[in-house]
C-alpha cells in the first residue's frame, strides 16, 4: 500500500529541495526580478541577496544553458520575446526566423497601470540591459519651463491638463503614393493596448492605405528601462517595418521611482525628472528616426485625484519633449474626452443627444466608445476622405480640412463611410452604418 | 498579488512556514492565516480592506444572530437583512457603472439624457467571491447546515481566506468551518497531490491560457476584420481553451495552496468539454459556483418542484443571474441567457418518449454528436462572453463565412491549443499514478523535480503574465 499522506518533515524537505533547485536555476531570473522592484525596503534587501546568490552560483554556468535554452526556443518559434528574437536573429544570419504572429501583440487584460512592478513575473524573460540605456543622470539640463511640475498642491481634485497645449492640430501628411500604404505605427503602453490601437486597427482593416505595426505592450513604461527597455524593445517589435507615422501613447506607468547608478530616486525629485525627461527625449529620438512623423497622444485627465497629479505631471515632460521636436507632434484629446475644464469625466452625451461612456470603468483606460472618438479624428488625418468631384486639387486629399488652430475638437464633421476589403461601410469602431444613420465621427 | 509571481512565492513559502510552526496553537494559527489573508489582499488595494472586513464581520454577526434567533421568522429576518446589506454592497460596486450606462442609453432614444457628474465604483478585486461567501454563512446558518455556533474569527477567515479570496472556489461555510473548529494534523498532508496542481495549474495559466490569449484570441478579438474563417474559428476554439486553462490553472494553485496548509478545498473543474449534455457540463464548470447558484438562488426560486414552466423559467432567471454576475453587461447577460436556453431545449428534449429517439440518445454515436453539438454550443456564447460589445461579437461570428487562410496557427499554438482541450480527456488514474509514483521518490528529489517543472515552464511561457480572467469578476 503506497502512502500518499505525509507529514510537515516530509513537506520540509520538499520545499528544501525545491528551494535549493530553485536558487540554482534561477538565481539570474531572481536577480532580475529583485532589480525591477520598485525602490523600497524589498528592494533594499532583495537586490543584495540575490546578487550574492547569483554571483556565488554563476560559476556552474546554469545561466548560460538557460540562454541557450531560450534562444533555441525562440528559433523554433516558440518565444515571443521580441528582443530576443532580433538577437537570435543577428545572431543566426543567414538563417531565416520562424514568422512570430504573436510579435508586440499584448494582453488588454494585462494593462495594469500600476503593476509594471507586479507584471514582470514568472514567464518573464530577462529583457533590458541595464539602467541608462536612455541616458545618464544630468546628461542633459531640463529646459526651461519645465521646472515646478510638482508644485501643484496635493489631493486638489482640478486636472492640471490646462498646463499642457489642448490641441488636436495635425500637420497634414503627404497624400498616399499609389500602391504604397502609409505605414502607420502604434506605439505604447496599456494607453495605446486598451481601446486606442483596436480601435484605430479595426478603423484601418481593409483600408489599403493604411499598414498598421503593432509596437505596443501594456504594463511598460519609460521610466525603467530595467523592467521593460522601449529602446530594446521597439526596433525588435518594427523588425523590417519603417514607419512613415508613429502614434504614441505611453507614460501611464511612470510615476514611480527608480534607481540609478545604486541611487534611488524618488518620484517627482529634480534628478527623477531630469533622467525621466532624457529617457524620454531618447525614446521620441529612436521612434522619429528615419524621417518618421510621430503624433505624441497626451494621457487623458485620470479619475484618482493623486494619480492625476502623476499624469499631469508626465504629461508636462512629455510635452517639454515633444515641443522641441520637429517631427513630433503634441496631440492632446482631453477636448474629446474630458469635461469642459478638461478634467476627467466618465460618461458624455454628444451633441445628438447620444450618451457614451467614454472611459472605462477603472477610471484610467478609455473606453472603447471614448478610443473611438480619438480615432475618428486621427484616421481623417491618416487616411483622408476622397476629395468630392466637384473639388479638385491636391490639398484637398490633405488633412486641410482640418483645423490648425487649437482647443477645438474635430468631432461631429461629416465623413464619408470607408469601405471594408468585402465593401461593406463602416464608421468608427468598426461597426456597420445602417441605413439612414447619421455619421458622428 | 498574482500565483504565478515571486512575491506570491516568497509570500506563500513564508506563510507556509509560519503557519505549520504554530499549528499546535489552534487560535494563534488562524489568527496568523487571518493576518497573512489581509496583507495578501492588501498588497493589492489597502483603501478596500475595510470593506472585506466589514462584510466578513458583519456576515459572522448576522450568523450568529441567525443561530440565536429561536423564531423562524427572526431567523428568516436576519438572513434577508443580511444578504440584501450583501447584494446592496455588490450591486453598488459592481452595478452602478451598468446601470447608469444602460440608464443613459435608453434616454438617449427618448431624448438628450442629463449630463452624469458622479463616478461609478471602482470595482474591488474578488467582491463577486467574498460577498457569495459571506451569503454562504448567511444561508447555512438559515438552514441548521452549520451545528456549532460561529465564532467571528472562524467567520473572518472563512470569507478571507487568501488562496480562495480572489476567484474561488466559492467554499461553503458548512463544509469549512467544521475544518476551522479541529487542529491541524502535521501527518495527513497530501503533499504530492497539492505540488500536482499548482505545477499542472501554473503550466495551464502560464504556457497554454498565456500563449493562447497573446497568440491567437487577442489578435482576432481585437481585429475580427482582420482574420478570415480559419483563424476566427481558431481564436474561438482558442478562448474555450484559454478561458478553461486560465480559470481552472487558477483554482488549482488554489486547491493546492490549500492542501499544504492542510485546508480541503471542493474540486472546480471536472474536465467540463467532455460534457455530453448542459446539465453535465454546468456538473463539470466552476463547481462551486453552478452548486451556489443551486441551492442558493434556483431551489428557493421552486427549482423543478413547480411545473415544466416554472422549471424552465427558474432555470432561465438563475442562468441570466448567473450571467450578469459574471460581468456588468449586457453581453453577459446573453451568455447567461444562451446557457438557460441549452438547459431548458436540454430538458424539453429529454422529455421527448418517442421510443426509437430514446434508443438513439442511448448510442454512442449521439454521445459523441451531443458532445461536440455542445462543445460548439459553449463555444457560441464564449464569444459573448469574451466580446466587448454586440457589434465585436457579431462581427467575430461574422468572420466565420469569410474564406481565408489560418495566419495564426503556428506550431506552438496548435500544440497549446490541442493540450488545452485534449487534456481534459486524460485518463483521472495517470494524474492519480504519477502522484503514487511521485511519493516513491525521496523528499529532496520531489522538491528539486517541482524545481525544475516550475523553471521549464517559466521559460516556455510568454513573456509576463496576464492576470487571471476570473480576478475581474
Amino acid at each position: 500500500m503506497v502512502k500518499i499522506t505525509h507529514s510537515i518533515r516530509q513537506l520540509s524537505l520538499v520545499v528544501a529541495g525545491f528551494v535549493a533547485v530553485s536558487l540554482l536555476l534561477e538565481s539570474d531570473g531572481l536577480a532580475h526580478w529583485a532589480d525591477r522592484l520598485e525602490p523600497g525596503p524589498m528592494r533594499t534587501v532583495a537586490v543584495p541577496a540575490t546578487q550574492a546568490i547569483e554571483r556565488t552560483l554563476a560559476p556552474l554556468g546554469v545561466g548560460a544553458v538557460r540562454d541557450g535554452v531560450l534562444k533555441n526556443l525562440a528559433r523554433v518559434g516558440w518565444s515571443d520575446d521580441e528582443a530576443l528574437l532580433a538577437e537570435v536573429a543577428k545572431e543566426d544570419k543567414g538563417h531565416s526566423l520562424p514568422a512570430n504572429p504573436a510579435c508586440a501583440t499584448t494582453s488588454a487584460a494585462a494593462g495594469g497601470v500600476a503593476g509594471a512592478n507586479s507584471a514582470s513575473v514568472v514567464g518573464a524573460g530577462p529583457v533590458g540591459a541595464g539602467v541608462g540605456a536612455a541616458g545618464a543622470v544630468g546628461a542633459r539640463s531640463a529646459p526651461s519651463g519645465a521646472g515646478n511640475v510638482f508644485a501643484h498642491a496635493p489631493g486638489s481634485n482640478a486636472s492640471l491638463a490646462n498646463n499642457v497645449p489642448k490641441t488636436l492640430a495635425l500637420t497634414p501628411l503627404p497624400p498616399v503614393d499609389l500602391g504604397k500604404p502609409r505605414v502607420v505605427a502604434l506605439a505604447g503602453d496599456s494607453m495605446m493596448a486598451v481601446g486606442l490601437s483596436a480601435t484605430l486597427m479595426r478603423q484601418a482593416a481593409g483600408d489599403k492605405n493604411l499598414h498598421i505595426v503593432k509596437a505596443f505592450k501594456s504594463g511598460t513604461g519609460l521610466a525603467r528601462p530595467e523592467v521593460y527597455n522601449w529602446m530594446d524593445e521597439y526596433p525588435a517589435m518594427l523588425g523590417a517595418e519603417k514607419p512613415d507615422v508613429v502614434i504614441v501613447a505611453i507614460g501611464a506607468n511612470d510615476g514611480q521611482g527608480f534607481v540609478v547608478d545604486h541611487k534611488v530616486l524618488a518620484y517627482g525629485t529634480d534628478a527623477w525628472r531630469q533622467v525621466y525627461q532624457d529617457r524620454l527625449a531618447s525614446f521620441l529620438a529612436m521612434v522619429s528616426a528615419d524621417g518618421a512623423r510621430v503624433v505624441w497622444v497626451a494621457l487623458p485627465p485620470m479619475r484618482v485625484p493623486v494619480y492625476d497629479e502623476k499624469i499631469t505631471a508626465i504629461n508636462q515632460i512629455a510635452y517639454t519633449v515633444v515641443s522641441q521636436s520637429p517631427q513630433a507632434t503634441w496631440w492632446n484629446p482631453v477636448s474629446l474626452v474630458g469635461d469642459e475644464e478638461g478634467r476627467f469625466r466618465e460618461f458624455e452625451t454628444e451633441a445628438n443627444g447620444q450618451a457614451m461612456r467614454v472611459r472605462s470603468t477603472d477610471g484610467i483606460h478609455l473606453s472603447d466608445e471614448g478610443a473611438g472618438k480619438l480615432t475618428a479624428v486621427l484616421m481623417k488625418w491618416l487616411d483622408p476622405p476622397p476629395p468630392p468631384a466637384s473639388q479638385p486639387g491636391p490639398a484637398a486629399n490633405t488633412v486641410a480640412a482640418l483645423p490648425q488652430s487649437t482647443d477645438q475638437p474635430i468631432v461631429g464633421r461629416k465623413r464619408h463611410p470607408r469601405k471594408t476589403a468585402k465593401g461593406q461601410a463602416v464608421k468608427r469602431g468598426g461597426r456597420p452604418v445602417g441605413k439612414g444613420q447619421p455619421e458622428t465621427g | 498579488m498574482l500565483f504565478p509571481t515571486v512575491e506570491y512565492a516568497l509570500f506563500f513559502l513564508v506563510v507556509l512556514a509560519i503557519a505549520w510552526s504554530l499549528y499546535r496553537f489552534q487560535t494563534v494559527h488562524k489568527l496568523f492565516l487571518l493576518l497573512a489573508s489581509y496583507v495578501f489582499y492588501g498588497l493589492w488595494n489597502w483603501s478596500y480592506l475595510p470593506l472585506l472586513i466589514g462584510i466578513s464581520l458583519l456576515s459572522g454577526l448576522v450568523a450568529q444572530r441567525i443561530q440565536k434567533s429561536e423564531t423562524r421568522r427572526a431567523r428568516k429576518a436576519w438572513l434577508v437583512a443580511g444578504v440584501i446589506v450583501c447584494l446592496s454592497t455588490l450591486g453598488y460596486y459592481k452595478y452602478t457603472s451598468f446601470l447608469m450606462t444602460t440608464m443613459l442609453q435608453v434616454w438617449s432614444r427618448f431624448g438628450t439624457p442629463p449630463h452624469v457628474e458622479v463616478y461609478s465604483p471602482l470595482l474591488p478585486l474578488g467582491v463577486s467571491f467574498f460577498v457569495f461567501h459571506a451569503i454562504s454563512l448567511l444561508g447555512d446558518c438559515y438552514r441548521n447546515k452549520v451545528k456549532e455556533p460561529v465564532k467571528i474569527a472562524d467567520a473572518l477567515l472563512y470569507v478571507a481566506f487568501f488562496p480562495q479570496l480572489i476567484a474561488g472556489p466559492i467554499l461553503r461555510a458548512s463544509r469549512f468551518l467544521p475544518q476551522l473548529a479541529v487542529r491541524r494534523n502535521p501527518n495527513a498532508l497530501r503533499i504530492n497531490r497539492a505540488f500536482l496542481l499548482i505545477v499542472g495549474g501554473l503550466f495551464k495559466k502560464v504556457i497554454i491560457s498565456n500563449m493562447l490569449a497573446t497568440r491567437l484570441v487577442e489578435p482576432v478579438f481585437a481585429v475580427p476584420q482582420s482574420y478570415g474563417a480559419w483563424d476566427t474559428l481558431l481564436a474561438v476554439y482558442g478562448y474555450a481553451a484559454q478561458i478553461y486553462c486560465d480559470f481552472s490553472g487558477y483554482t488549482d494553485i488554489a486547491i493546492g495552496c490549500a492542501l499544504l496548509l492542510g485546508y480541503r478545498f471542493p474540486r472546480n473543474f471536472n474536465a467540463p468539454y467532455t460534457a455530453a449534455d448542459p446539465q453535465e457540463f454546468w456538473r463539470r464548470w466552476h463547481i462551486s459556483l453552478s452548486t451556489w447558484l443551486r441551492d442558493y438562488l434556483y431551489f428557493p426560486l421552486g427549482g423543478s418542484r413547480k411545473g415544466s414552466l416554472r422549471t424552465y423559467l427558474n432555470l432561465m432567471i438563475t442562468m441570466l443571474l448567473g450571467g450578469l454576475w459574471h460581468g456588468a453587461a449586457w453581453t453577459f447577460v446573453a451568455w447567461g441567457g444562451l446557457h438557460g436556453s441549452y438547459l431548458v431545449v436540454h430538458r424539453l428534449w429529454s422529455r421527448i418518449g418517442w421510443g426509437p429517439l430514446v434508443r438513439w440518445r442511448g448510442t454512442t454515436a449521439w454521445k459523441w454528436t451531443a458532445r461536440i453539438l455542445l462543445f460548439h454550443g459553449v463555444c457560441l456564447g464564449w464569444v459573448f462572453f469574451r466580446a466587448s460589445t454586440f457589434d465585436l461579437a457579431f462581427d467575430v461570428l461574422g468572420r466565420l463565412r469569410v474564406p481565408g487562410v489560418a495566419t495564426l496557427a503556428t506550431g506552438p499554438v496548435l500544440l497549446v491549443l490541442f493540450l488545452g482541450l485534449a487534456g481534459q480527456w486524460m485518463p483521472a488514474r495517470w494524474r492519480n499514478g504519477f502522484e503514487v509514483e511521485v511519493g516513491r521518490w525521496p523528499a529532496l528529489a520531489q522538491g528539486a523535480a517541482v524545481a525544475v517543472a516550475i523553471a521549464a515552464i517559466e521559460m516556455l511561457g510568454p513573456t509576463g503574465v496576464a492576470p487571471f480572467i476570473y480576478f475581474q469578476f
